[in-house]
């Protein structure tokens, strides 16, 4: 009975989803359910913050200050999405009470998978996160490209599924244990059977967070899932598949990490270069934001690849600056609204200025961010990131990285031409959506004061990483 | 040779027959057929190994049920058009690039522990001590404490997958009229038992 | 290989003795189950049934068998052969398999396993291959329907019964068949769990196809639902399944709840009479109840078939296992607690 104390949000949190599953098929009211699944990732963040620092269930699951900072980064990031929902519901013909409910347990999944201890856990969880994110890529059932999403996600995740089990097995066969820290003490240097137990493990763990070579869904998925969603996909997921690959690396393979490193070496330079070129060609929004988060991706790879408290320490900080851009883009996404519906790519947005000129102006503002402009939050991100990786002597990717961040800041500055030097067009809907602009000034302002008041991020990194380091 | 290891092998064998005919059969029907053999084949081995809850619970849950569902619904594909059987040659080179990397690994992964898999050390059991429980003891045992979590965790899976089959493929028709028993049961009047004298007839 | 022939010989000799102890009691019981069926049947609606072959029309049974043996088997052109000739076969294979756990008095079984529950459930999930190979190998429209519908129909009444079991289990804290009929020294189990033991019974109709679940071969819209293309023996060997199969049924609701071979009171003259007397007066009981039914139920209608099994009994088992393992939760009254 003590050890449910540790998993108390988890289970708080599914309480909630299937009494509201109950109530939704009664009361129609989905905003309602929505608000109230809202409320509830709020009081799962007060929860979280209050639990006592301690490992449970054998050691599977434990509760530290790395698992309580990325659980709150998870639980803003579907906190935003759910705002993106309310505001578009209607329009994007999700109108589906099942939409809070599934992204409460992929939530649960997430949180789940950072906890994780155990390569059991870490299955279970991940696949919880991901079946929910499956369903959800599809909600959209009237529209072919998100059947396709639902589709295409389920079956490379599926496959991706599998690979991860054959490492699992292969580690588990050769440490005889599945407990990390257990793995950790039974690990054999010399054993190429846990070498090639890691690398399957971290392929499927690649294709969760898409870095290359396992990226190839990405693209499709963020184009053919709701915005909402798609921005959820941005969001959480990334940052908890991030979480699960640290501590299972730095947790059980500390020892080891000059095997893993070369993996993690070549998929974070290949992932930064692919997004930077393929992203040029991209005349979808959403699509651009699907490289532009594997590119990201790529650059918080490096971070993992340092295998260094500090390269750990610029992970975390790049990784809470990419959830707040992220929330503020697809939050600006979504108000690119006019009464006939929702315009997703670069040329609608051509002389938007004109007619919006502050939203532009915050636009424009992220986009510098995401290209890593001084002063704003994105550059610091990359900033840490670099230093880091010079620090730990892999001077390498640190250039490939500021290689890949100027070939990348031309997709994003093009958006800010055609914002402001091209023929406008009609305007989009003022500013009657309120719920997003909970989103989008929070976010903007925050990626502005970074360089004026960096210190609370890099304490909380700081506080995060002192239990895996 | 004892009759254990002949059952051994009499059951992989059968197993490794029927899995390369699930792969290779044209029927899509008969694949279905052939992979129930292999799943009963598999439970047949978890007999041997003494994990005689394992092996029940292996054909109730897969055989019984899953694979009814797949049978039912491979049944009704209309199976004669949808093979075409000079596609299968284009996807030969990347199975066998596939098939020899594994081989390569297995092989790699046998070579490096020396054949000898005696040197991988397995901590002492954190779990309790066994003996004289009966396998389905011994596993309710664990599972519902030491376990719990992934138990649980694995319900929550399955309802999420229940969940995510109702949003996508649940559809209102509007106009079809159903029947409601509570609402037949309940009406007042319009039902009389009457005992029919016989050769006098009723009123109505 | 000769030594192992010698090792093994006896073990083996015996073990094809015990199956036979078993098939041919149980051959018999089906013929004389296919004659009550009829008696009884034509008993309710004022008829003599089967009169005319022995005395009593006691050989009717048996000449309907020879007759059917020494017909033609016909082969659909379209069909798939192979399929279409293994599916009796395995109707009636899985059908006395699952008879090797039964006990049928203290110590009477052929193999004690420690989960013979579980192995019986197993089996008779089992069953619906030989229905669905049946009705998809016919290559015909009306054995296909009835295979689709029994399909569905088994899977979804399959559930209701697990439910029942465990909650079953939940008083005896075993999966051994003989130790539920032990447990039930103090109390046969359908006094305590009456509701239970109703909806054992009906889905035990509805898993064995019998009325008024008898849609898979509604003779009024399939013509015989999947096995309308047999003929001959394959038709008997489906015939027998189907019957030992019933017969099974009884059998586990006798095990589940009505005490197995165990006397009604445990006094003198009760309890001097051998056990597998008792278990077989039983059976023969819960199988006249399954002949009562035959009589006078109407057929069911496929969409209130699949209502009362997915709205009424699953709700009500999952909810019996619940409130089962809280009363004996917090009562004390757990096995092994």
């Amino acid at each position: 009975m003590q050890s449910l104390v540790y998993i108390l949000p988890e289970i708080f949190l599914f309480i909630v989803a299937t009494v509201l599953l109950v109530t939704g098929l009664f009361l129609k009211k989905i905003k309602l359910i929505n608000l109230l699944a809202i409320f509830s990732l709020l009081v799962a963040v007060f929860l979280i913050l209050n639990q006592p620092f301690q490992s449970a269930f054998l050691n599977s699951f434990v509760v530290d200050e790395f698992s309580l900072v990325l659980k709150v980064m998870i639980l803003i990031g579907s906190i935003a999405s759910l705002i993106m929902f309310v505001s578009s519901k209607d329009d994007l013909n999700i109108n589906i009470y099942e939409f809070p409910i599934l992204i409460i347990f992929s939530t649960i999944g997430m949180m789940v998978m950072v906890s994780a201890n155990d390569l059991l856990a870490m299955f279970i969880g991940l696949e919880l996160q991901s079946l929910s994110l499956y369903v959800l890529a599809a909600l959209n059932r009237n529209s072919l490209l998100s059947s396709e999403a639902g589709i295409k996600y389920f079956i490379l995740g599926a496959l991706s599924s599998g690979l991860l089990l054959f490492g699992i097995s292969y580690i588990y066969g050769f440490s005889g244990n599945t407990n990390f820290n257990l793995i950790a003490v039974n690990i054999n240097p010399e054993s190429l059977g846990l070498i090639i137990g890691i690398v399957f493990v971290l392929a499927g763990l690649a294709f969760k967070v898409s870095a290359v070579p396992f990226h190839m869904w990405t693209p499709d998925v963020y184009q053919g899932a709701p915005t909402p969603i798609t921005g959820f996909f941005a969001l959480a997921p990334k940052i908890a598949a991030m979480g699960l690959l640290v501590r299972f690396l730095f947790n059980s393979f500390g020892e080891i990490y000059i095997d893993w490193q070369q993996i993690i070496f070549f998929i974070s330079i290949a992932s930064m270069m692919l997004a930077a070129f393929a992203a040029i060609a991209q005349t979808n929004l959403k699509r651009l934001m699907a490289y532009s988060s594997i590119g990201h991706i790529g650059y918080a790879l490096i971070g993992v690849a340092c295998f260094t408290d500090e390269g750990l320490r610029s992970l975390l900080i790049y990784l809470m600056i990419y959830l707040i851009m992220n929330i503020a883009v697809f939050a600006f996404l979504l108000s690119l609204k006019r009464n006939d519906g929702y315009f997703e790519n670069i040329s609608d947005l051509s002389g938007m200025h004109k007619n919006h000129p502050l939203r532009t102006m915050l636009i424009a503002l992220i986009m510098f961010s995401l290209a890593g402009i001084p002063p704003l939050a994105g550059f610091f991100g990359k900033f840490y990131i670099f230093v880091a990786a010079i620090e730990s002597e892999m001077l390498f990717l640190a250039i490939i990285g500021v290689v890949a961040s100027v070939i990348s800041a031309f997709y994003y500055l093009r958006i800010v031409k055609i914002m402001y030097f091209d023929e406008p067009k009609e305007e989009f809907d003022g500013s009657s959506i309120q719920s997003l602009n909970l989103l989008y000034y929070p976010s903007s302002i925050l990626i502005i004061i970074f360089f004026i008041y960096p210190s609370p991020v890099i304490n909380i990194s700081e506080y995060a990483i002192q239990s895996i380091i | 040779m004892t009759a254990q290891l002949l059952t051994f092998y009499l059951f992989s064998g059968v197993i490794l027959i029927s899995s390369l005919m699930v792969i290779s059969t044209k029927n899509p029907v008969h694949s279905v057929l052939f992979l129930i053999l292999s799943f009963l084949n598999a439970a047949g081995l978890f007999v041997i190994l003494h994990a005689e809850f394992l092996a029940m619970i292996l054909i109730i849950v897969y055989v019984g049920a899953v694979a009814v569902l797949f049978l039912f619904v491979v049944m009704m594909l209309d199976f004669k058009t949808s093979i075409n059987k000079d596609n299968i040659l284009q996807y030969i080179p990347i199975g066998i690039l596939i098939g020899v990397v594994f081989i390569a690994e297995l092989i790699i992964v046998l070579i490096n522990t020396k054949f000898d898999l005696s040197n991988i050390q397995v901590l002492p059991n954190p779990l309790s001590d066994f003996t004289g429980k009966s396998n389905t003891e011994a596993i309710g045992s664990v599972l519902y404490t030491d376990y719990i979590l992934y138990f649980q965790l694995s319900g929550v899976i399955l309802l999420v997958a229940m969940i995510g089959s109702i949003v996508l493929t649940l559809r209102e028709r509007v106009g079809v009229k159903r029947q409601v028993v509570s609402e037949q049961l309940q009406r007042q009047g319009k039902i009389d038992l009457v005992d029919v004298k016989s050769g006098k007839g009723v009123d109505i | 290989m000769i030594s192992l022939a010698q090792t093994y010989f006896i073990e083996v000799m015996t073990i094809i003795l015990y199956c036979l102890l078993i098939f041919v009691p149980l051959l018999l019981g089906v013929v004389m189950a296919l004659y009550a069926d009829r008696k009884i049947w034509a008993a309710v609606q004022k008829r003599r049934g089967p009169n005319v072959v022995g005395p009593y029309g006691l050989f009717q049974v048996p000449a309907d068998g020879l007759k059917f043996i020494f017909k033609e088997i016909i082969l659909p052109d379209g069909s798939d052969k192979t399929v279409f000739l293994i599916a009796p076969i395995i109707t009636l294979a899985l059908s006395i398999t699952a008879w090797a756990v039964v006990p049928v008095q203290a110590g009477v079984v052929l193999a004690n396993i420690n989960v013979g529950i579980l192995y019986i459930f197993a089996i008779s999930s089992l069953g619906v291959y030989g229905i669905l190979m049946a009705g998809w190998s016919s290559n015909s429209k009306y054995p296909f329907f009835g295979a689709l519908r029994s399909a569905a129909q088994m899977v979804s009444y399959e559930v209701s019964i697990g439910f029942v079991i465990i909650t079953v289990l939940l008083c005896v804290g075993s999966l051994n068949l003989t130790e539920i009929v032990m447990a039930q020294k103090t109390m046969w189990f359908f006094i305590p769990l009456f509701p239970m033991f109703i909806v054992f019974f009906i889905s035990a109709l509805a898993e064995t196809n019998r009325p008024p679940f008898d849609l898979p071969e509604a003779e009024s819209e399939l013509v015989a639902g999947y096995q309308t293309e047999y003929s001959g023996m394959p038709f008997v060997l489906f015939l027998f399944g189907e019957y030992i199969n019933i017969l099974l049924m009884c059998a586990m609701t006798t095990i589940l709840f009505l005490g197995g071979w165990l006397p009604p009171i445990d006094i003198y003259p009760l309890n001097a009479v051998p056990g597998f007397v008792w278990f077989l007066l039983k059976v023969i009981f819960v199988f006249y109840l399954f002949a009562m039914v035959k009589a006078f139920v109407p057929r069911y209608r496929y969409d209130q078939l699949m209502r009362l099994g997915w709205k009424v009994f699953l709700p009500l088992s999952l909810f019996a296992v619940v409130a089962t393992s809280s009363i004996l939760f917090f009562f004390n009254l757990a096995p092994g607690m």
